[in-house]
């Protein structure tokens, strides 16, 4: 039954993806139809894993030699990653329909879209160390494909380009990982890795260890590859909310979690991961706060809050970053879509164009205020509970400076929310813009995922047991919602964080009162316009890279003669090799 | 010497003489031909080793099986080269590369 | 003995003349040679269906095709400069073969004794069936390919035909 249903919520999605295509951009209301049918029923089927939770591997596919065996296993980790990517991927294609009327290549998008759905679902559940590899790098290439989506414009071309150049730095480090994993234990089976990560010697284990920090950082866009995902945006918004804020990006987070057991102990990743985290929360809401695109916002938001999940997971808190990751998912991808119901009718995504939109979209309004006041950490939505789950786990059993990094964190995440809200939907408006409210399809979805920002803490106490039932390496202890609840309401880390919450709705509020301090900082102002320096960085990357492979180009001729003597080049090389190592072994 | 020894040199002739026509010729169809010699030496190795081992009805079937796949790409190959003898004229093989940058 | 060694020259002095002919439907006459005296090895050997077979497609079906072929495409024969000059393509090829040869030679072990004599047709339609079907599909695949290919240009003259 179960291996039933983790093969068709990995697979449905891929035949819907290739019934879309076969069905033609003539007929789009059986593109629509079919995607969102498609990506329903895999919501459906991985939502149902969750009452089969177990450790044993539920599926195999034996593919023999030096593959091993395809295998899946639905424990807590997986399933709960699984369920977000699924419902939240037919959420946003809900969206879509509205979102992406008239539009003459359907084909193109959907099929990407529901591509997308399925190797995420299969990512998270898998415990093949190669399998896992091909399913990172097909959600890479989806990304690629929906971010240059709308390809006669180049800023999307080099978006993906470089949004797909720093993601593969990742997946090296990945391959690296898995290939070390075999070598040294003859299987690519995750709980083997964990099991008898303490046997390899401890220089291998830290370059592991640290590699897979890397290729964590890369996908999450944490620090230092921040900068690919505000430029990432000019993806279709739908796009941005299911692939750059609800499930690619928690990747990275996921494969911390996951072999966080393992790497536990190696000397310096902690505290590593502890300063990934801190940085990438500091200043990527310091780029927030100046940012006046309303998805780059979004986009930089988005960064903060996996900051907070990997400070999460560096100071041992397995359990509050999983918690956020829901939370996040959730609330990121209803203020996503809701910028997008608003970008769609007004045309523009300049918010000092924006203004006093509240009156003529007033659902969207009251979506978007429920989804920011959740980003913030307002009491009892969902926000609230698991940021200060988050900070709780941190004063307990991490460093001191980092704490107090991430408290400013809060306070500045309530000031570019409070920011964002007001510049868009209240005050006078800037430009005589006109605004209608949004489609039924885009409301549907709105309002499921609001409702899931106010209720989705109340999973906490399911979650905590699905976890520690699931997941024996990682010492999870499970309480029930209520104990959670009275924990988290009484910790002192809560009064300071509300405190620091409260300040920075003050900071906005009394912008004009605090001018003067406000001129004091135009100069880190003007840094985190240019994002710190990082930009730099990274179009030096994305140049160096496109240069080696133009000259690389070179050798392709088209010459049959040339190609020939390629392949016999190589056979030469290969049995000189071989035939120097057979002396050298006899 | 056994006859399989002849049988390796002759297999082991066809395999160089058909790859050094595929290094040097220019012409379409005798890139085609070559590719016949070189399977020629592939069946002649696989009827070599399933005699030698006593399974000749095993390297019978591969046999057949590589007959039928080769005969399947000459006749592809031939009419890919009436094809393009009359978009571009010439059998050349060098004039053919028009994807440039 | 001497039959061996008539043949192995005869295959190499055909296999040569196939490719240093000047006209393409000379060559594709010294390919039906070297394809007889395949057969001809081949049935010294033991297989003899597969001698047969090997004589009627490749001495007869494949020649056939390649007279038609040349016969449409024009019997133009380029005496153009390769590419890649002739002394390193012989010495690659004589280094990639040489040293396959020679990898190789511990592993011919020329006696296995042991396996039972067995018959072709029952090899082949239970052991192999899966080839035979796959053989099968190929065969319509290349037929409906060639169908394709050859047919491309007869809608463009009825859609210009309509237009008129």
């Amino acid at each position: 039954m179960v291996s039933v249903l983790i093969l068709t919520s990995i697979t449905l999605p891929w035949i819907g993806a290739i019934l879309v295509w076969a069905v033609g951009n003539n007929r789009p209301t059986l593109q629509h139809g079919i995607a969102v049918g498609f990506s329903l029923a895999s919501g459906f089927m991985s939502a149902s894993l969750f009452l089969y939770p177990s450790n044993e591997m539920a599926l195999s596919i034996p593919i023999g030699g030096a593959f091993g065996n395809f295998t899946f296993v639905p424990d807590g980790l997986g399933v709960v990653l699984a369920a977000i990517a699924a419902l939240i991927g037919s959420l946003a294609v809900i969206f879509s329909v509205d979102y992406m009327r008239g539009d003459r290549q359907l084909g193109r998008y959907y099929s990407m879209v529901l591509l997308f759905i399925g190797s995420m679902v299969g990512l998270v559940l898998t415990s093949n160390l190669l399998l896992m590899f091909v399913f990172w790098e097909m959600t890479a290439l989806c990304s690629y494909a929906l971010i240059s989506f709308y390809n006669d414009d180049p800023k999307a071309v080099t978006g993906g380009i470089k949004a797909l150049i720093m993601t593969q730095i990742g997946g090296i480090g990945l391959l690296f990982g898995a290939l070390i994993a075999f070598s040294s234990f003859g299987s690519y089976d995750i709980s083997i890795f964990l099991q008898k990560a303490n046997t390899l010697p401890p220089a291998l284990l830290s370059l592991t260890a640290f590699s897979f920090l890397v290729a964590a950082a890369a996908k999450s866009a944490q620090f230092p590859f921040q900068t690919w995902l505000p430029d990432a945006m000019e993806a279709p918004t739908p796009v941005s909310a299911l692939i750059h804020a609800a499930t690619m990006v928690n990747a990275g987070v996921y494969l911390l979690a996951r072999f966080y057991p393992a790497f536990a102990n190696v000397p310096g990743w902690t505290t590593a991961v502890v300063w990934v985290g801190v940085l990438s929360a500091l200043l990527s809401a310091g780029m927030a706060l100046v940012a006046s695109d309303l998805k780059r916002v979004l986009a930089y938001s988005t960064v903060s809050q996996l900051g907070y999940m990997v400070y999460a997971i560096g100071v041992g808190g397995i359990f509050a970053s999983q918690f956020h990751l829901l939370s996040h998912a959730v609330f990121k991808a209803l203020l996503f879509l809701a910028a997008g119901a608003v970008i769609h009718s007004v045309g523009t995504r300049n918010m000092n164009d924006m203004g006093g939109l509240g009156k003529q979209m007033p659902f969207v309004r009251n979506v978007f205020l429920i989804g920011s006041l959740a980003l913030a950490g307002l009491p009892f939505l969902n926000g609230f509970w698991s940021k200060e789950l988050i900070l709780e786990e941190g004063l307990a059993h991490g460093p001191l400076w980092a704490f107090i990094g991430m408290m400013m964190g809060a306070g500045l995440t309530a000031c570019y929310t409070l920011k964002c809200v007001w510049m868009v939907f209240y005050g006078d408006q800037r430009t005589p813009l006109h605004g209608h409210d949004a489609g039924h399809f885009m409301k549907i979805a709105l309002f499921i995922l609001s409702i899931g920002a106010l209720t989705s803490w109340v999973l906490v106490g399911p979650l905590g047991t699905l976890m520690e039932l699931t997941l024996p390496f990682h010492s999870i202890k499970a309480h029930s919602t209520g104990e959670i609840l009275i924990e988290v309401l009484t910790a002192p880390a809560t009064l300071l964080a509300l405190l620091v919450i409260a300040s920075g709705f003050a900071l906005w509020v009394w912008r004009n009162q605090l001018s003067r301090i406000t001129d004091l900082m135009t100069g880190i102002a003007e840094g985190a316009r240019r994002s710190f320096g990082f930009e730099e960085i990274n179009t030096a990357i994305v140049k160096g890279t496109n240069s080696i492979a133009e000259f690389i180009r070179n050798t392709q001729t088209g010459i049959l003669s040339v190609n020939i003597l390629g392949i016999l080049v190589g056979l030469v090389v290969l049995l000189v090799s071989i035939a120097v190592l057979s002396i050298l072994g006899a | 010497m056994s006859i399989f020894t002849f049988a390796f040199i002759s297999a082991a002739g066809l395999l160089m003489i058909g790859l050094y026509t595929l290094l040097v010729t220019r012409n379409l169809i005798k890139v085609v031909v070559a590719l016949q010699i070189l399977v020629k030496g592939v069946m002649l190795l696989l009827i070599a080793a399933g005699s030698a081992s006593g399974q000749i009805a095993l390297g019978q079937s591969m046999a057949i099986t590589v007959i039928v796949a080769d005969t399947i790409v000459a006749v592809i190959a031939l009419s890919i080269a009436v094809i393009i003898r009359r978009k571009f004229g010439t059998l050349d093989l060098n004039a053919y590369t028009t994807l440039k940058r | 003995m001497l039959v061996y060694i008539i043949l192995i020259v005869g295959l190499f002095v055909c296999a040569f003349q196939a490719i240093w002919a000047k006209r393409l439907i000379v060559s594709a006459l010294w390919l039906a040679g070297t394809s007889a005296l395949v057969a001809i090895f081949m049935y010294m050997m033991g297989a003899t269906q597969i001698a047969v077979i090997e004589l009627s497609v490749g001495a007869g079906l494949v020649t056939v095709l390649f007279v038609f072929a040349i016969n449409i495409t024009g019997d133009q024969a380029l005496s153009a400069k390769p590419t890649i000059p002739q002394p390193i393509a012989w010495g690659i090829v004589l280094l990639a073969i040489l040293l396959l040869g020679w990898l190789t030679l511990p592993y011919l072990n020329i006696n296995i004794p042991g396996f039972q004599p067995t018959v072709l047709s029952k090899v082949l339609w239970e052991d192999r069936a899966v080839d035979v079907i796959l053989q099968i599909v190929i065969i319509f695949t290349g037929i409906l390919g060639v169908l394709g290919m050859l047919s491309e240009e007869k809608p463009r003259h009825k859609r210009k035909g309509e237009h008129h």
